[in-house]
């Protein structure tokens, strides 16, 4: 099987400096997508711009400049991965996951910690956030692992083996502790299993496991004296299921948020009138609560619009998971596709109150250079599959999916 | 590898030895239809979520994101000032600084350290600092007051260094200012932060937590008057209370209206005066007889019209200056002045307004309600003679007189000259004679009086004293509360009545009340109610007559059905007791111009004295009367606490009031001691 796929493979040509080919190559790319994502990066700059006017003194425009930065690099990773054949992640997919661990390793021997947590890697003009590339890496990894054993996919020891080897990163993003990256992780661990073709029992048990291991860390263990989770964390989790509770602590942040979305109304407050944001009674709203201060200073429009993109994002990326060329590009796909859905849903609905508190960052959105590039690089896989993938115009018309 | 495959291998057939080539299974495909379902759904969600928070209910949320930023800030109104009833100025206000602090301005780091310096500072204790700031940790935005009246040269030097004390605001407020030091400072009372407990009934009234509120007193009765009107600002605050913008005010706030009371200052000084000076003879020249005298403590005079039941002055000793109270308040000033539960009995809680909350057995000055109820019975005829002799026996017990010095038969009239005991025990035992139909007329007649409750005087604070009844007595005394004697104690015996007749043993009455009942003889028989307040005025420009607003109004006089012609024999008696040969008070009245009628009293009070273990009879000085007599303008009841006999501190000390009030003096000086 290893033969056949190397035999399949064709980097050569979209490498060829043949203009003929790049054209070729060019025109098999999700161009939709590109724009989805490119309108992203630009309404996300544009959020960022409102959104940290006031958040340095005498620098309105300090995260701005800095996003923007990372956003160029980046664009320049997801050019450069575009060109990557992604069989090339799964024949060193070893290395790929020895890369991973370590990189999550460093950052708990030498990360610094801010706000109780350590997951940055301080570069001085960067800091380095290696559990966001993990994020990418760990699906590639699984992409390799899962299309090793593609026809060995039924075998419960197979989703065993996955699952236990997903666990080693996600129990390192704990400990930092990153309760909402942890869980980031496992959503790209269904996604990918889901796509390889795991038996659906096998998919249930691993959801009833999750579920269970839920319920033991919030309620259970802390019950009989084992804290799983640090008691903010708890409380944020379990305050979702009751805002009111506790206005003035954990779920403050909620009761701010939904209250700037509720006033941005229909056509937003603008960017002085977003007293929520500039006020500063809605906290981390560069990161985490992004979605809210775009939401009340753009209003219900501009949080469409912006909905509407993932939304565009998401159906691309599926049909890039259709018109896979191999079991691995396929797996891969879905993993970085039903990572990204997870993380919008968790963190819009956290916005919104309907989704627990866990401190995950918006794509492309969020302050932040780790989570953009990662991401921007994620969509380069995409791209790199699409390109590589069966349903381009030309060589088979109509197979498989729409034609664009 | 890849490299090596020639370009064309791509069109060569399947290799038949490899397995079938990847291609999208029918459950491939399924699956990206159930996620396409899935991720359709979750932005379903989403947009329905987002769909109802702005567009449904967005003006509901940003009603509470500007409610949120905007902050509601109360602007001080200047109180009202209290003037004399003829418009001299009893309290005022001053502007002064005040040094207030945000707590929510307060920096997490270093906020201990600047609390620590601006103590020190301005010489507050720090750990009340701490504490308010503590309280205040819910409503960051309500000031703590660190204090008022702070010296020029501590401002400039806060004002030089402000950014070393962030959070801290020098304002300017409006101070009580009391013109005359401790003058009339329990009828003022004071002003002082509201309360919790105030403010839950008086949410309604307008009044909010951290105004100042009257405590006590005019300030306190007549509050809604004195307080004005608070203005309301607006003030754009961010997220952790620092403003944002200046203050923009949507309501200016009107300053209180001014308070005339009936008090005429000079009168309440002389009565003031008057009070200290006598005390201190009673402590010091007091006769050899006088057991306790050394330690007369406290007392109090009321002078009021017995036309309407105006007070004019209302004194109470000892006292207190209300300054202590201005501001914020000093808990070691309050100690110091004895006005804190520990300091008190030290100082022999000046905080009592003794004249309306003191309960004192009357004494001899009671002797007229017995005169007044036993002829409306028909027990006494006036002037038929009933002896007054050295003792009088009942039941087995023996009652001696005042003074062996009498034996012989008196009128009522001379009865009251004298204060003979004797005759009004008899008049007494006549009472206890009565059958049980006729019921018990001498307590029935005392209340008519306005004895046993309080007088309704408008500024409150007053005591019911105590009218001893058959029932009173079958209520108190009772298994529980008497249990080695309460089947003997629990019945009114002769020697009650006995000695009710003479204002002796339960009885209990205020210096309110007894005057309240001398205005009655004085007014020819009409119950007053006493009040302190005037009239509501506004005060003009200098120079221009101040406005008159509101007249306060009282229950007019009331007839109590006694019949004048008993009065005049008891008003008769009481200038006697002032006038006659053998008047109780003569000394003291005798050579005064103006004819003055009135009683003395000496009553047996049982109390451990300072430094004694067993309690002992002290003599409580009393004089109640009025003037001039045949035209009554002034009642005046002075009580000098184990001051002795009456006669010699009581009486010297009310005549003092009414120098002042007719203007003349000289006609009286302390007898000397070999007198």
């Amino acid at each position: 099987m290893i033969d056949y796929v190397d035999s399949r493979s064709s980097t050569v040509r979209a490498l060829s400096p043949e203009g003929s080919e790049v054209l070729a190559f060019l025109r098999r790319l999700d161009w939709l997508l590109l724009l989805a994502v490119g309108a992203l990066l630009g309404l996300g700059l544009w959020v960022i711009a409102g959104v940290t006017r006031n958040d340095v003194s005498g620098e309105p425009d300090y995260f701005l400049t800095r996003q923007a930065i990372f956003a160029a690099f980046g664009a320049v990773g997801l050019v450069l991965t575009t060109f990557v054949d992604p069989d090339h992640y799964r024949r060193h997919a070893r290395v790929v996951y020895g890369l991973m661990t370590g990189l999550l390793l460093l950052v708990l021997v030498v990360g610094a910690v801010e706000r109780g947590s350590r997951r940055w890697i301080d570069l001085g003009f960067y800091r380095f956030q290696p559990s966001e590339f993990a994020k990418l890496l760990l699906v590639l990894f699984l992409g390799g692992f899962l299309a090793d054993r593609y026809k060995r996919v039924s075998d419960p020891r197979t989703v065993a083996a996955a699952v236990g080897l997903a666990l080693v990163p996600a129990l390192l993003v704990f400990m930092q502790p990153d309760f909402g990256t942890a869980l980031v992780y496992g959503a790209a661990l269904v996604g990918t299993l889901v796509v390889a073709g795991t038996r659906w029992v096998h998919l249930s048990a691993l959801a009833a496991g999750i579920v269970i291991a839920a319920i033991l860390a919030l309620w259970a263990l802390p019950a009989i004296g084992v804290e799983v989770l640090k008691p903010y964390q708890a409380k944020r989790l379990t305050g979702f299921t009751n805002p009111d509770s506790d206005p003035g602590g954990a779920t403050y942040n909620v009761n701010q948020s939904i209250t700037a979305i509720g006033s941005g109304g229909v056509s937003g407050r603008g960017v002085s009138g977003a007293t929520q944001t500039s006020l500063d009674f809605l906290p981390v709203h560069g990161t985490d609560f992004v979605f809210a201060s775009f939401a009340e200073q753009r209003g219900f429009v501009g949080a469409a619009i912006l909905l509407g993109l993932y939304l565009l994002v998401v159906w691309r990326g599926l049909r890039i998971v259709a018109i896979a060329r191999d079991a691995f590009s396929a797996i891969v796909a879905g993993g970085i596709v039903i990572a990204l859905l997870f993380q919008i849903f968790v963190n819009v609905g956290m916005t919104m109150g309907i989704a627990p508190v866990t401190g995950i960052p918006l794509p492309f959105v969020s302050v932040g250079g780790s989570s953009l590039i990662a991401n921007l690089l994620a969509m380069g896989v995409l791209q790199a599959v699409c390109a590589r993938g069966r349903g381009a115009p030309r060589e088979r018309p109509g197979a498989g999916s729409k034609r664009r | 590898m890849a490299d090596r495959k020639p370009r064309s291998s791509r069109f060569l057939p399947p290799d038949p030895r490899v397995e079938e080539p990847y291609r999208v299974t029918p459950q491939l495909a399924l699956r990206i239809g159930i996620v396409g379902t899935v991720a359709l759904a979750v932005f379903a969600v989403l947009f329905l979520r987002l769909w109802a928070l702005q567009v449904l209910s967005g003006s509901q949320y940003l009603n509470a994101a500007q409610n949120n930023q905007l902050r509601t800030v109360r602007l001080e109104a200047q109180r009202g000032e209290i003037l004399d009833r003829t418009g001299r100025t009893l309290v005022s206000n001053v502007p002064g600084t005040a040094v207030r602090l945000w707590p929510a301005d307060l920096q997490p780091e270093g906020r201990y350290r600047e609390l620590q310096r601006l103590a020190k500072l301005l010489n507050v204790p720090l750990g009340r600092l701490v504490a308010d700031v503590e309280r205040r940790k819910s409503d960051p935005l309500t000031p703590v007051t660190v204090k008022t009246a702070v010296p020029e040269d501590k401002v400039a030097y806060l004002r030089e260094h402000q950014d070393e004390f962030p959070g801290v605001a020098i304002e300017t407020t409006y101070l009580r200012d009391y013109e005359f030091g401790s003058r009339a400072a329990h009828v003022l009372g004071h002003v002082g932060e509201i309360t919790k407990e105030q403010l839950k009934t008086r949410l309604k009234a307008g009044y909010r937590g951290g105004d100042k509120i009257g405590q006590e007193g005019v300030e306190a009765a007549y509050d809604r008057y004195l307080r004005g009107r608070p203005g309301v600002a607006q003030l754009t605050v961010d997220a952790l209370g620092k403003p944002k913008s200046s203050l923009v005010a949507s309501q200016m706030p009107r300053a209180g209206n001014a308070l005339r009371l009936t008090i005429d200052a000079p009168l309440q000084r002389a009565a003031e005066q008057a009070l200290r000076e006598w005390i201190e003879k009673a402590r010091s020249e007091s006769p050899v007889d006088c057991i306790g005298c050394w330690s007369a403590n406290g007392g109090a005079i009321v002078a009021l019209d017995p036309r309407n039941g105006a007070i004019r002055a209302l004194a109470s000793n000892p006292t207190y200056k209300p300054s202590v109270y201005v501001g914020r308040v000093d808990p070691r000033a309050l100690a110091k002045a004895g006005l804190t539960k520990r300091t008190a009995p030290a100082k022999n809680i000046p905080s009592l307004n003794r004249a309306v909350a003191g309960e004192y057995p009357s004494g001899s000055t009671f002797k007229p309600v017995t005169a007044l109820a036993a002829m409306q019975e028909g027990l006494i005829e006036p002037y038929d003679l009933l002896p007054c002799t050295p003792d009088y026996e009942v039941d087995e017990q023996t009652f001696a007189n005042w003074t062996p010095n009498f034996n012989e038969g008196m009128t009522l009239p001379t009865a009251l000259e004298t204060s003979c005991d004797t005759y009004f025990y008899r008049v007494g035992k006549l009472f206890y004679d009565l059958p049980e139909e006729r019921g018990q007329p001498l307590q029935e007649w005392a209340s008519t009086f306005g004895f046993g409750r309080p007088t309704g005087l408008d500024i409150g604070g007053e005591e019911s004293g105590l009218l001893p009844t058959i029932e009173w007595r079958r209520r108190t005394y009772t298994k529980k509360t008497d249990p080695c004697c309460w089947q003997v104690d629990r019945l009114w015996k002769s020697g009650d009545s006995v000695q009710l007749a003479i204002g002796q043993k339960d009885l209990q009455v205020t210096p309110l009340q007894m005057a309240r009942f001398f205005a009655v003889v004085a007014n020819g028989g009409k119950l007053v109610t006493p009040h302190v307040g005037m009239r509501v005025e506004r005060i003009g420009a200098r120079g221009t007559r101040p406005v008159v607003l509101r007249q306060l109004e009282f229950p007019r006089p009331r007839p109590t059905s006694v019949d004048p012609k008993a009065i005049q024999v008891v008003r008769d008696g009481l200038y006697a007791a002032t006038h006659g040969p053998n008047g109780t008070s003569t000394a003291v009245f005798g050579n005064f111009p103006i004819p003055i009628a009135g009683k003395t009293g000496t009553a047996e009070k049982s109390l451990v004295l300072p430094g004694w273990s067993q309690a002992t009879i002290v003599d409580q000085a009393w004089w109640c009367g009025y003037g001039p007599s045949d035209n009554p303008e002034l009642v005046v009841c002075a009580v000098i606490e184990n001051g002795g006999h009456g006669g010699s501190v009581a009486a010297p000390a009310a005549l003092r009031v009414f120098e002042e009030y007719f203007g003349v003096k000289g006609y009286f000086e302390l007898p000397s001691e070999t007198d």
